[in-house]
């Protein structure tokens, strides 16, 4: 899942370096934005404004388990 | 009236000490606090030799403070984004401190050029004391109301609010963006009194896509936002008067040579894309008989800083000659129908293609570029890079972009690239632009 969303995201954002343990820092808000609408389309999840945290956000790794999170939680 | 944004601070200082100015996550400033800060900063600043201080809009809060302390120094304030590139930041701090400026100038806004080359647009007190009249007569400033501001400071739209704020005694507090909306939603939840905010279209769009059941559940708590700088879609509109039906909401005509002119509240039955409303009470509007809009009074600017051609080309006998087209309806209201140049409206920041095109030409491999607007669902335009490389070269889009990021400011450099064979170009060789309008 992980390569998967660093493809989805990479021609998206491509100033975003994916691999950083500080992800959050280096988004605007169109950057946080793209992820929650990218996400919720591919994974046919509700991602919302409670869910575009700085520590949701924090890295690719924190971005997976948010989204497995999500995936769990749906009925 | 008074005479300056910081005379109405003094005043504040002295009649309500105990009042909160400015507001951040990490800081509560009162008027006093506020007042004796801007004093002391403006002390050291008058002892710099140079008489614009270029400040970039990158520390909050303290912003605030420094941008009143360099005008009660005297200074002209020069604010800047905050990513500005070193090279452009030098390049602006001698510009402004080599050519000569009008005694009344107090601050000097760069703005995107038709050209590709920026612009720094000449203010005064003047007008910022009867831009900021216009907004506090148009839509209802009060002491009693926290104005939330999350835009770049340098940029008219979130800067013209700390004017009527600071002249009225109400209290801003400081977002660095919306990035974290769920902290914008808790700032709205937490406050004592009212809110207001501005918001660039994307911006709206962003909050309503993150945060539609949040925006409706504190529906009770927001007085009006404001939105302007670029267009907003009849759908979105139309969204935001379902979830807050008793706020006012403001569709703004402004720009940084014209000052803010009119605005239009489209919850109030008349919700129509495009319909800026009336004009406000300092400034004039008329259609030309070539469809563009022309603007006078007090709000509009002295000039460019440094380019009296360009003045002249704009600046006709006190009227500013837009590129904007518009018509005056029945109601006397203005309804925006176009824009007739090159400039790329990206979320509310113009950006002139030609500029774009220029950096992306310094990397050797590129043999052909064209920077063009294309549909975001955010944005509402993105820019896109088509670019042709050169025979035998290697490139790929990561390091277009790094490069453009090096040399541009955050809002110039291209979303979107796309490798082409070829760049149309018409038969003298200029690009073809309008081949690739969508």
């Amino acid at each position: 899942m992980k390569e998967h969303i660093r493809t989805l995201l990479e021609d998206l954002l491509p100033l975003v370096d994916l691999d950083s343990d500080f992800l959050f820092a280096e988004l605007d808000s169109l950057g946080v934005t793209t992820i929650m609408m990218v996400l919720s389309n591919e994974y046919d999840i509700n991602l919302d404004a409670r869910d575009a945290t700085p520590r949701n956000l924090r890295s690719l790794d924190s971005i997976v388990e948010m989204v497995n999170r999500k995936i769990a939680e749906k009925p | 009236m008074m005479e300056s944004l910081e005379q109405y601070l003094r005043h504040h200082a002295e009649t309500m000490p105990g009042k909160i100015a400015v507001q951040a996550h990490d800081a509560a400033i009162t008027y006093r606090q506020l007042w004796n800060d801007v004093t002391a900063e403006a002390e050291a600043i008058s002892r710099d030799p140079r008489r614009a201080i270029v400040l970039k809009a990158d520390r909050g809060w303290r912003f605030i403070g420094s941008y009143l302390a360099t005008h009660l120094a005297g200074k002209v304030v020069v604010p800047v984004e905050k990513d500005i590139p070193d090279d452009k930041f030098k390049a602006i701090d001698k510009l402004v401190n080599t050519v000569g400026m009008d005694a009344r100038v107090s601050d000097v806004l760069f703005t995107t050029g038709t050209t590709g080359k920026q612009k720094g647009t000449m203010i005064s007190q003047q007008v910022i004391l009867a831009d900021a009249d216009n907004l506090i007569n148009a839509q209802g400033f009060s002491p009693e109301l926290l104005f939330i501001i999350t835009g770049p400071l340098n940029h008219i739209g979130s800067l013209s609010k700390i004017w009527p704020s600071i002249i009225v005694g109400a209290t801003i507090y400081v977002m660095d963006g919306i990035k974290d909306p769920d902290a914008f939603f808790s700032v709205i939840e937490n406050s004592p009194v009212k809110v207001a905010t501005f918001q660039v279209p994307a911006s709206l769009r962003i909050l309503l896509q993150l945060g539609h059941d949040r925006l409706a559940a504190l529906a009770h708590k927001i007085d009006f936002i404001e939105t302007g700088a670029a267009p907003i879609s009849q759908s979105d509109m139309e969204a935001m008067c379902r979830l807050l039906p008793d706020t006012r909401l403001y569709n703004t005509y402004a720009s940084t040579e014209t000052g803010i002119i009119a605005t239009h509240n489209f919850n109030d039955g008349h919700c129509v894309a495009g319909c800026l409303g009336t004009v406000m009470k300092n400034s004039v509007l008329e259609i030309n008989p070539d469809g563009f809009i022309e603007c006078a009074g007090p709000t509009v600017m002295l000039g460019y800083c440094g380019d009296p051609e360009e003045t002249a080309r704009i600046l006709i006998d006190g009227r500013i000659v837009t590129r904007d087209k518009g018509t005056i309806d029945d109601c006397g209201r203005l309804q925006l129908s176009g824009r007739d140049d090159d400039v790329i409206n990206v979320g509310g920041f113009k950006v002139n293609p030609i500029e774009v095109e220029d950096v992306a030409m310094d990397i050797p491999a590129i043999a052909d570029c064209i920077c063009i607007a294309a549909p975001h669902p955010v944005l509402g335009w993105a820019l896109r890079l088509l670019y042709q490389v050169e025979n035998g070269c290697q490139l790929d889009n990561k390091s277009i972009a790094r490069h453009m990021a090096s040399k541009l400011e955050r809002y110039k450099v291209p979303h979107l690239y796309t490798r082409v064979d070829k760049i149309n170009r018409t038969y003298n060789g200029k690009l073809d632009r309008k081949s690739y309008r969508e």
